[in-house]
């Protein structure tokens, strides 16, 4: 009787440090292996937050300090099926005579996929050009902040003057679009983009996996299970994975899905196996991007 | 190696993350769902909206360049397109309104909500005791209802149409009962929809998926740098791009047709041949009411080939037909190397009674000067990026009908769907839409509209801007920009919209 007291006093401890562990992953998002060890969360694009004056991304690396008095605007929509995030809106906190859109386009699932910050700078600077009454005050100018090539653009028209600013990280293109009604706020604003600083200089954080294109396919997949996908036919179903150096699926992130979607595709690619990505002979960690897509039609 | 995230793993936090996830979820659905009635947000300094373009109507005539069959096809379709249902010939048992035209009436016939509602006077035509519910009024907009929620809160989604045939002289022994719409609308179960114009949709169905697709892609970091993305609604039938309806569900002017015909009148056809309301007291007629003649009437309209087609078709061809609206500019009309649809303006004013007097000396209609102001609010339109989804300018594939054949036409919208956030959602999902998603709006001939946005819930174009903001909408960074304008240039941009 005494053992079975103090075995069940054991489980009881046992179930209270779980659940404690489990509240600290749920409060602080956590991960955890299956066998017991906690790590951190790997974060995605979307996860990024203002506190204390301060946008960080823990996913690009980045932070930004935000101009004095500004705080967050109306958040923007879900993450797109072709891989686009509308990060964060920034306003000021009294006169709303400017505005920041931080934004990012996964350089793996773009409509139109654009190879590089020089040639995004470019398209949106013909872009630009070719719109009636739109001047461009600044051509394609490469800076370098926080010791990271920036590609900048200003423009102006219908009394609104305007930079783009740039740059790529994990094989995304992270862009700034600072607003404003006059060209003096503009050029105060832009100083604000100087404050940007970047984990490791590199647009990531030193943990983060090199990006390879279009590795997910038949020649590199030792074990592939089919997700089972319903609903929304026809429309992509983007996805990022982290490839260990083992060749398993170390990290998910299903851009946009319907939930059910998301856990089948997630439930999936869990299984898969891949042969592991090698540079100069030795394996390394991967991000890469699959693309899901149901096209279910006809008899 | 899997790795799971361990919070849904345990009991406390997974309850706690459930309980957390449901209280917002259904403070989300509350906001969504909420009923859309007239709203008045307004901008701190809006501009104000002139109103509706006065003048001849800017649309409702044949594309030019039509050949004479195809002009008499046209003729004859639209004198179907404004025919007068009754039940012998196939209305009800329930239904919204008795003809096509008595929805898309305004400024001419294939347009949108009139500036009386038809839909008042129809209520109680012929007999019928159909008491109108709060949301309909004589002023106001030509209205659908769809329910969000069955009772047992499974999605609904579906058209609940206003009226009954009970009562009517033509429809001895029905007694079915309108739905409970009071009772709905306390349960924030209703949304509403208002009938989308007509004109220039073949110009529209005869753009390739490619060329639809191009217009997405193009400018593609422009589009991001305003938070714009945007995808397309897929037919489950054949995978193309469907483009009709404020959530572009319907894939062609046919199925459009045929779904509204049975949906709005309760007409059967080929395309949907069977009753919605099935009591056996309403039934009157073989079904489909209405299908493809086997012998043709016996007075000619002047087209053979109108003579042996059903209604759908014929409705079809009308739409496909449309001229798209005339503009207070002839700048913008559409251009092709076959056809140039701004001389339909002159075929306008051929057929609109309302624009004889242009007819007799030729000239253009131009309803409303182009002004400096107007100029300077197209600048503002491109300049703060609205034409990022209400794309200016589109080019048809090959059409057999040539003056469908490889038109630069401009609807102003890309015809994708878009987020559009919680203060438009209307939480029904339609194909691949979802409850936040619309598709953009063709802004041509919007100057000549009354009612704005989905469910008409303003007659005030600054107010239909500023609505396109609210949490998760992709137009937000555009609106912003709108807000940064000086009065001046909010002003010129209304005025612009209004030439259109």
């Amino acid at each position: 009787m005494r053992h079975l007291l103090a075995a069940m006093r054991r489980l009881l401890h046992l179930g209270v440090a779980i659940c404690l562990v489990g509240w600290l992953a749920w409060r602080y998002g956590s991960v955890i292996s299956l066998f017991g060890a906690v790590t951190p969360a790997i974060p995605n694009p979307e996860d990024g937050k203002v506190a204390n004056g301060i946008y960080s991304n823990d996913y690009f690396g980045l932070s930004y300090p935000l101009p004095k008095g500004w705080a967050e605007g109306l958040a923007g929509p879900e993450p797109s099926h072709f891989g686009y995030y509308a990060l964060r809106t920034l306003i000021p906190h009294e006169e709303r005579d400017a505005n920041i859109l931080i934004a990012a386009q996964d350089m793996f699932f773009a409509e139109k996929p654009l190879s590089s910050a020089v040639e995004a700078a470019g398209d949106f600077r013909r872009a630009m050009y070719e719109i009636e009454g739109m001047t461009i005050d600044r051509e394609p100018l490469e800076l370098r902040i926080a010791d990271h090539t920036v590609e900048r653009v200003d423009f102006s028209g219908v009394g609104l003057y305007r930079s783009m600013f740039v740059t790529e990280a994990r094989c995304h293109l992270v862009s700034f679009n600072l607003t404003t009604r006059d060209p003096e706020r503009l050029a105060s604003l832009t100083l604000s983009v100087n404050g940007l600083s970047f984990a490791n200089g590199k647009g990531a954080p030193s943990s983060a996996s090199a990006c390879v294109k279009n590795y997910a396919v038949p020649e590199n997949l030792l074990r592939k299970v089919e997700p089972a996908i319903t609903g929304s036919n026809f429309v992509p179903i983007p996805v990022r994975i982290t490839i260990g150096i083992d060749g398993n699926v170390k990290h998910i992130h299903v851009i946009r899905a319907t939930a059910e979607q998301r856990k089948s595709i997630e439930h999936a690619l869990a299984q898969w196996q891949f042969r592991p990505y090698e540079t100069q002979g030795r394996a390394v960690e991967i991000e890469t991007g699959i693309v899901f897509q149901q096209k279910q039609m006809g008899m | 190696m899997i790795k799971i995230k361990f919070a849904h793993a345990c009991s406390f936090a997974g309850v706690a993350s459930v309980m957390l996830a449901s209280v917002s979820l259904s403070g989300s659905a509350l906001a969504q769902n909420a009923p859309t009635g007239t709203n008045n947000t307004l901008a701190p300094r809006g501009p104000v909206d002139p109103g509706v373009r006065g003048g001849a109507a800017g649309a409702g005539g044949p594309l030019p360049g039509l050949s004479a069959p195809e002009l008499a096809f046209f003729n004859a379709a639209k004198g179907i397109f404004t025919e007068v249902e009754t039940v012998p010939n196939g209305l009800g048992p329930r239904f919204n309104l008795d003809s096509c035209s008595g929805c898309h009436a305004q400024p001419a016939t294939g347009g949108t909500s009139p500036v009386t509602n038809p839909e008042v006077a129809v209520a109680t035509a012929q007999g019928a005791k159909n008491v109108l519910p709060s949301f309909i009024t004589a002023n106001g907009p030509v209205r659908e209802v769809r329910f969000v929620r069955n009772p047992d809160g499974t999605p609904d989604g579906g058209v609940h149409d206003l009226f009954v045939i009970t009562g009517r002289s033509d429809a001895p022994g029905c007694n079915i009962q309108q739905p409970n719409f009071e009772a709905e609308l306390a349960r924030n179960n209703v949304i509403f929809r208002i009938p989308t114009p007509t004109f220039g949709l073949g110009l529209v169905e005869s753009v390739s998926d490619s060329g639809l697709q191009a217009a997405l892609a193009a400018n593609a970091q422009q589009k991001q740098s305003l938070g714009v993305s945007g995808r397309f609604n897929h037919s489950g039938n054949d995978g193309t791009i469907t483009r009709f309806g404020w959530k572009a569900q319907n894939k062609s002017l046919l199925v459009f047709s045929g779904e509204a015909y049975n949906v709005e009148m309760g007409v059967t056809n080929d395309n949907f041949p069977n009753e919605r309301e099935t009591n056996p007291s309403c039934q009157y007629n073989e079904t489909p009411e209405s299908t493809t003649p086997l012998t043709p009437p016996t007075k000619s309209s002047g087209s053979p080939a109108a003579d042996y087609a059903q209604d759908i078709v014929l409705f079809t061809g009308f739409m496909r037909l449309l001229a798209p609206p005339t503009p207070a500019s002839s700048a913008t009309a559409a251009t092709s190397s076959n056809a140039t649809v701004a001389s339909a303006t002159a075929n306008i004013a051929s057929v609109l009674p309302s624009a004889a007097g242009s007819s007799l000396s030729g000239a253009p209609v131009t309803p409303a000067a182009w002004t400096g102001s107007t100029a300077r609010g197209q600048q503002v339109f491109a300049n703060i990026g609205c034409q990022a989804c209400h794309v200016p300018s589109l080019t048809t594939a090959k059409s057999a009908v040539a003056a469908l054949n490889k038109v630069t036409f401009q609807p102003l919208s890309d015809f994708a769907l878009h987020d559009m956030g919680i203060g438009l959602a209307d939480g029904i999902s339609q194909g691949n839409a979802n409850g936040r998603e619309f598709r953009t709006a063709p802004l041509w001939g919007v100057g000549q509209r009354i009612f704005f946005l989905h469910d008409g819930r303003t007659k005030d174009l600054g107010v239909a801007i500023q609505q396109h903001a609210s949490q998760g909408s992709e137009a937000n960074q555009v609106i912003q920009n709108y807000n940064l304008l000086s009065i001046d240039d909010k002003q010129a941009l209304v005025n612009y919209l209004r030439s259109l």
